[in-house]
């Protein structure tokens, strides 16, 4: 105890000034490379009503795998939207080609770059309401703010990096098999998902459950990609998922992303470090 | 339906926090609702003068509250929708606090507006949602489930705001959203109805893109019918509703963000700002007539500008932001209101005049604010002697106040409640005592400065982390208590010697938490500590070795999830970031770091995972509940098939993992919101518990005093009792000599054994500690019988003082007083409601001034409201018929003992009438369709048990003549009535303790001697054996009346009521098992054998020889059954 004491009125006075500077200068320093971060990264996301004015700018990106040539496509990503996708697949058992592309007024929202692009922006908008006109005076404050932020950059990131786990009667009843022409062929289902910084496309191959199989029927629950073997029941019938194929395209600019909301989160927690190493000198306070 | 579990707060001086993230104020303007970021609700109760004051705290969200709204037609149902950021909606019934409906969907919901169309409509109405996700989600108000979505055509995008417009003049319901980008889009509402219920997609009917981001509010003008006030968060702007064309646009100024805005009436509108600023402007046409014709073929272009009437402000603002609304209210006796809530807690208030208007010089008017007010205004307010558990012992010693407690911990074993404070000192009183002393009035018993305590010294900085290691694993040694501090130290104590054993300097952040390895995992075979620090590493402790074994100290964010993988000794750390690390415990190496996907399929593989962030009391609410479910579940599953007598059997085994954790009669959990520090604590009752342990120590002291020195042991083992707050260290050897006796039933008997007074207690303990291992091995339900009868009979008398209204009739006060031996309350206590699940609501200190008709300063303490004396007096009505009861009652008034168990056991029969579901009560349609109903109601878990059913049978209830019928009638009566539980147990309480006030006047034999003598126990043994020798005869005159009783109940189901108990029997008519239980009950003494034999459990072997057991009354059983079925 007596140790603590000794803590003198004049390490607490430098301790004070320390913190007055964290709160004064420190804070809004981070704050501003924050938002240079999140600006450069909402940038690559194209949002609307930060500056560049007009339609998204389209990319081009060849879908391949290196186990596979059963599938090749050209996607169209303009945004957060495919507006074109050209898909050929080889049947596997005939070598036959199938050729489908998305019916030219459609295009497919990819929810998770959305989410992702809306979460950045609640994160900056957030961080504008803070600017160096504002006055921190507690930590607290800006704990509190950090929280709110690095919530919305972990939601952000974790849209990207964690697909949704769907079933396969999801997969068929989602508005995705309607976009084609020509219409998807029964026994196909495709699915576009984001996995950290590629663009995925899965066909499955399907063939029908016969009523006198032996096969016990066991539903597949949500997955982010079945495998072969898995089983649904669609309308009603039994199918079964016979081939399936995953082609994917690494799209650049969702890798920056990443990288920038990786570093963004890593500064928050930084700050807030800093400001919790304060709150054990002045524990009997709200910090 | 709202479970009674009877909890106590003992608040400390400072209010919890509660930093106001969304609020609301309810139709009635007699409530506003306000959401937390700590993810409670807070009711506050709203004056006709707009006086705020704090009623109830609401517990059951473990997120952030993001939105409320109303979520039915207020006049008739009073319910409010909250939603949390973790996708739990829950619908709450503010007047009475109870939570109605609850579920967590996979949505974050930003924005809940409630619709309903009562001609098109069948249900309560519909919860349209928005939120983080494209466009909306209409849910259902009553289930909760989500019904439909209306989805867009165009750029379909997250909706940021939105409102519902009733145009009159269109005959068309419409809602209106504006998305993140800034696309206004309207659904046609009325005529999508059907739509809706046929799953049909349901698009847009039109949209147009505004071009501005962040857009905060839309509002409709329904006094025009015409405009729409858009709000952004840099301009707000005033559009045409017939072809959306912009009308005007205003920028904010001086860096303001706009936060909301609202139309006053028609052409006057308020703005309100996001530091809490508010200003009202009136929209003026500008010279632009209608008379001008488009020129160059364009339409009427109509413009208006705005000129600011009024403005409103706050003093400190800029340092939080401010969540505001507006109530617009045309009715008289309402007034227009505007409101804010802050993240620091502050509500604030404005009475904004009908007609606002602008100074003389045509310069904007500052509207005063009217109300404002926080939880710890309320505090201060009404709170007026802080009992906070452990200013008892602090408050004297040093006289500046006590220091915060900073973490605590109860263990119910001992009744201890440990106090670890900011100033490092952790002290370690009994809990019981402890709340006594904070909450009743001041006496020689409770001198503040008599209150039993120690302190353990050790800790330079505050103590922020507990663990009782042997709450974790029988193994461990009782004595061990491990502390952690603010400075990374880590002192292990013997808390009974107050030794340190030995201290770890961890040279981290400070201890957040301290954990305990499971049970299954062992390092060659000992147990291990784990710390988890704020500097996110975490540190492994070997305790007997005195070793660190693994320093884990890579973590790039805080460490959330702790879980041990058993087989390959490795510890996985979950962290915030979604990343785990998995660290081999005996290298210390790193062994894999993964992230995303990965990372979520290694923390789903292992079962045995420890949050840090657990909340204790929705976990404890939940817990509790669980473990009555769990009896339910097991109950009914027996009963489909098997005997009836196997269910006990099954409910051991369900039972017990939870009992482990609430096997005490109360538990005290603290509870933190959000700060570092212990908020307030939380006592918890086990009434059922309570009554059941009462009422067998009743029966043995009963058989005790009947064998020839039972008086003598009795007076022994009272005296040994008195002596316990000095003995309370306790040698560790003395267990080895009695460890012969482990299997004694329980603490009246332990007694016996207590030859030499000064030593009882300690050999009490070594029994009771053995008991515990015996009992854990052999791995069967038993409730523990280690609880002393002193503690017993102090819970049961702290729980009833808790309860009575104080203050009424000065004569009851001092009938509880002397004759009960219960003492009155300081002030009212704030009791707490568990409802549905795992929901609870708490009543803040202050809650009596919220109910209409109470003033200040007047001498009624804790009275629930109004009702409850009415109530209470329609109960004693229906209660004097009977001159049996009568005669009981006496016999009984004249010991405090019988009364108190008397009175608890009354309590917790009308507790479980009030929460039987009204169709299990009132049925009386076929029998068919009543097991249905019986079965959800199981299900949902109604407070009944076969055990304790069966417990009670043997020796509960010594009143329940005919003339009970009508009372329980009477009680499930209540239900209807809007009546709530607390009113219910409140009025019956006090009707039976005037019932019994006025039997003691007119009584002759009964002196108040006895009374003061009630702590002897010679006197209290020979009303018992008097007691018991009236009741055998009473027994005996009964018998054939009973079974006369029984042929005609389960034969003929005569009146709904009789219906209802009989139920029991018709629903099983094809189970002979049940037939036996009847003929078994019918026949009273014979019986008990078999029954004894049938059911090893050890009360009822050793009740069956009790006098006790011919108490059993026949429609005692058959409420028990039915509770069964």
């Amino acid at each position: 105890m007596a140790t603590v004491m000794a803590a003198t009125a004049a390490e607490r006075a430098v301790l004070e000034e320390e913190f007055q500077w964290l709160l004064h200068d420190e804070v809004h320093a981070v704050l501003r490379q924050l938002q240079d971060i999140l600006k450069e990264a909402s940038y690559r996301f194209t949002l609307p009503g930060t500056g560049t004015e007009g339609p998204a700018r389209q990319e081009n990106f060849i879908l391949g795998s290196s186990t596979t040539d059963q599938v090749k496509g050209v996607l169209t990503l303009q945004g957060d939207a495919l507006s074109q996708a050209d898909v050929n697949l080889k049947m596997p058992r005939n070598n036959q080609l199938l050729h489908f592309a998305f019916r030219e007024d459609k295009q497919w929202k990819l929810q998770q770059i959305q989410d992702a692009r809306n979460h950045v922006s609640q994160a900056i908008y957030l961080l504008a309401n803070r600017d160096e006109s504002y006055q921190f005076k507690t930590g607290a404050e800006v704990l509190k703010l950090m929280d709110a932020v690095m919530l919305q950059l972990t939601r952000a990131r974790n849209r990207l990096t964690t697909p949704a786990t769907l079933t396969l009667p999801e997969i068929a009843s989602s508005g995705l098999t309607r976009m084609f022409a020509p219409a998807l062929p029964a026994d196909l289902l495709v699915n576009f998902y984001i996995n950290l910084n590629k663009l995925c496309l899965t066909v499955y191959q399907l063939h029908p459950l016969q009523p006198s199989s032996t096969k016990n029927f066991r539903p597949s629950g949500g997955a982010v990609l079945h495998s072969p073997g898995a089983m649904f029941e669609w309308g009603a019938q039994r199918l079964e998922v016979s081939h399936v194929h995953k082609v994917e395209c690494v799209i650049p600019w969702l890798n920056d992303a990443l990288v920038f909301f990786t570093v963004s989160l890593q500064l928050c927690q930084q700050l807030k470090d800093k400001i919790s190493v304060f709150s054990s000198y002045w524990s009997y306070r709200p910090f | 339906m709202k479970i009674f579990l009877p909890a106590v707060a003992l608040w400390g001086k400072k209010a919890p926090s509660h930093s106001i993230t969304t609020i609301m104020i309810t139709d009635d303007q007699h409530t506003i609702v306000t959401g937390s970021q700590e993810g409670q609700l807070c009711l506050w109760n709203l004056t006709s003068e707009l006086k705020i004051s704090a009623k109830e705290l609401l517990f059951g969200h473990t997120a952030s509250i993001t939105c409320l709204a109303k979520a039915r037609e207020f006049e008739k149902q009073p319910y409010v929708v909250s939603a949390a950021e973790n996708g739990e909606m829950c619908v709450w019934n503010v007047t009475s606090g109870q939570c109605i409906e609850s579920t967590t969907l996979p949505y974050r919901h930003t924005a809940i507006c409630y619709y309903h169309c009562a001609f098109r409509m069948t249900g309560d109405g519909w919860l349209l949602c928005c939120g983080e996700y494209q466009d909306i989600i209409i849910i259902d108000a009553k289930t909760l489930e989500v019904l439909h979505t209306f989805t867009s055509s165009q750029s379909p995008d997250w909706i940021s705001c939105m409102c519902i417009v009733h145009s009159m003049r269109i005959q068309e319901d419409s809602l209106l959203v504006v998305s993140v980008t800034g696309d206004l889009k309207v659904w046609n509402l009325s005529s999508s109805i059907n739509s809706i219920q046929e799953r049909k997609d349901i698009y847009e009917k039109e949209s147009k893109s505004l071009d501005l981001p962040n857009c905060r509010t839309i509002r409709f003008c329904t006094y025009t019918e015409r405009l729409l006030l858009v709000v952004f968060s840099k301009c707000w702007q005033v559009y045409d509703y017939c072809d959306f064309s912009l009308l005007l646009t205003e920028v904010s100024k001086n860096r303001e963000f706009f936060a909301g805005g609202e139309v006053l009436a028609a052409h006057r509108i308020i703005i309100w700002t996001e530091d809490g600023h508010s200003y009202i402007y009136q929209l003026l046409n500008s010279g632009l007539s209608k008379s001008l014709y488009p020129v160059d073929g364009r339409v009427l272009k109509e413009t208006m500008y705005p000129h600011l009437l009024c403005s409103t402000s706050v003093k400190e603002n800029k340092s939080y932001p401010f969540v505001m609304g507006y109530l617009n209210e045309r009715k008289e006796p309402f007034y227009k209101v505007l409101f804010s809530g802050e993240m620091s807690g502050r509500i604030t208030l404005w009475h904004i005049p009908d007609v606002p208007v602008s100074k003389f010089d045509g310069s904007p008017k500052e509207i005063p604010i009217t109300t404002t007010y926080t939880l710890q205004d309320n505090f201060e307010k009404y709170h007026t002697i802080s009992p906070s558990i452990i200013d008892g012992f602090c408050a004297f010693e040093d006289g500046a106040g006590s220091p915060a407690v900073t973490s605590s911990m109860f263990i119910p074993d001992f009744d201890k409640l440990i106090c670890g404070c900011e100033d490092g000192r952790i002290f370690i009183t009994l809990a019981l005592n402890a709340a006594k002393a904070g909450l009743l009035e001041d006496n020689a018993l409770f001198r503040k400065d008599s209150l039993p305590y120690k302190v353990l010294s050790g800790h330079n900085k505050s103590v922020t982390s507990l663990l009782y290691p042997h709450s974790h694993s029988s193994k461990l040694d009782q004595s061990w208590m491990v502390s952690g501090d603010q400075e990374s130290c880590v002192i292990w104590w013997d808390i009974f010697t107050e030794e340190v054993l030995h201290k770890f300097f961890l040279r981290a952040g400070a201890v957040t938490s301290l954990l305990m390895s499971p049970e299954i995992f062992t390092l060659k075979d000992h147990h291990i500590v784990c710390c988890v620090c704020n500097d996110h590493s975490v540190i492994l402790l070997h305790l007997e070795e005195k070793t660190c074994l693994l320093k884990a100290q890579k973590h790039l964010s805080p460490v959330t999830t702790i879980k041990w993988h058993p087989v390959e000794n490795f510890l996985i750390v979950g962290c915030a970031d979604d990343s785990v690390y998995i660290w081999e415990i005996e290298t210390g190496t790193l062994e894999r770091h993964e992230t995303g996907e990965r990372a979520r399929v290694i923390l789903n593989c292992c079962e045995d995972s420890q949050f840090l962030k657990p909340e204790p009391l929705i976990a404890f609410a939940s817990e509790t509940h669980k473990h009555k479910n769990a009896v339910y579940r097991t109950s009914s599953s027996s009963q489909l098939g098997t005997l009836f007598y196997s269910i006990p059997h099954a409910e051991s085994s369900s039972k017990l993992p939870v009992t482990a954790s609430f096997s005490s009669l109360f538990n005290v959990l603290p509870v933190k919101t959000k700060s570092s520090n212990v908020d307030f604590h939380v006592l918890f009752f086990d009434l059922e518990n309570l009554v059941e342990l009462l009422l067998s120590t009743q029966l043995n002291s009963f058989s005790s005093s009947n064998s020839l020195h039972g008086s003598d042991i009795l007076k022994r083992a009272r005296s040994t009792f008195e002596k316990r707050p000095l003995t309370l260290k306790r040698s560790k050897t003395s267990n080895s000599s009695i460890s012969g006796e482990g299997q004694m039933k329980n603490a009246c008997e332990n007694q016996n054994q207590g030859d030499i007074p000064g030593k009882s207690f300690e050999e009490n303990e070594g029994i009771k500690r053995h008991k515990k291992m015996k009992s854990s091995k052999k791995a069967q339900f038993i409730p523990p019988r280690r609880v002393d009868i002193n503690l017993m009979m102090d819970t049961a008398k702290l729980l009833l003082s808790c309860l009575l209204p104080w203050g009424i009739d000065k004569e009851l006060d001092n009938l509880c007083i002397q004759h009960l031996n219960i003492l009155r309350l300081q002030y009212p206590v704030s009791l707490g409601l568990v409802s549905n699940e795992d929901h609870f609501s708490l009543m803040l200190p202050g809650w009596n001034f919220c109910n209409p008709g109470m003033k200040e300063g007047c001498s009624v303490v804790n009275l629930f409201s109004r009702k409850v004396l009415d109530l209470s007096n329609k109960y004693i009505a229906a209660l004097p018929s009977q001159p049996e009861v009568t005669g009981e009652l006496e016999s009984d008034s004249s010991q405090g003992l019988d009364t108190i168990v008397y009175l608890l056991s009354k309590l917790f029969l009308v507790n479980k009438l009030v929460n039987m579901p009204l169709e299990l009560a009132y049925s009386t349609s076929s029998h068919y369709k009543k097991e249905s109903v019986t079965n959800k109601g199981k299900n949902t878990g109604t407070n009944n048990s076969s055990f304790y059913g069966n417990l009670r049978n043997g020796k509960t209830e010594f009143h329940f003549p005919d003339a009970d019928l009508s009372l329980m009638k009477l009680v499930s009566g209540w239900r209807h009535q809007s009546v709530q539980v607390i009113e219910v147990i409140q009025a019956v309480l006090l009707a039976e303790v005037q019932n019994m006030k006025t039997l003691r006047k007119t009584s002759i034999n009964s002196p108040p001697l006895s009374m003061v003598d009630n702590r002897n126990g010679e006197m209290e043994t020979l009303g018992k054996i008097e007691q018991s020798e009236q009741l055998e005869l009473q027994c005996i005159k009964n018998i054939p009346l009973q079974n006369e009783e029984t042929k005609i109940e389960t034969g003929e189901a005569t009146s709904p009521l009789s219906d209802k108990i009989t139920r029991g029997f018709l629903n099983q008519d094809s189970n002979s098992a049940t037939v036996s239980v009847v003929k078994h009950d019918s026949h009273s003494n014979s019986a008990n054998f078999q029954e004894a034999e049938d059911m090893p459990d050890r009360c009822v072997l050793e009740e069956s020889e009790s006098p006790g057991k011919q108490k059993r009354h026949p429609w005692m059983a058959k409420l028990c059954l039915c509770k069964v079925c």
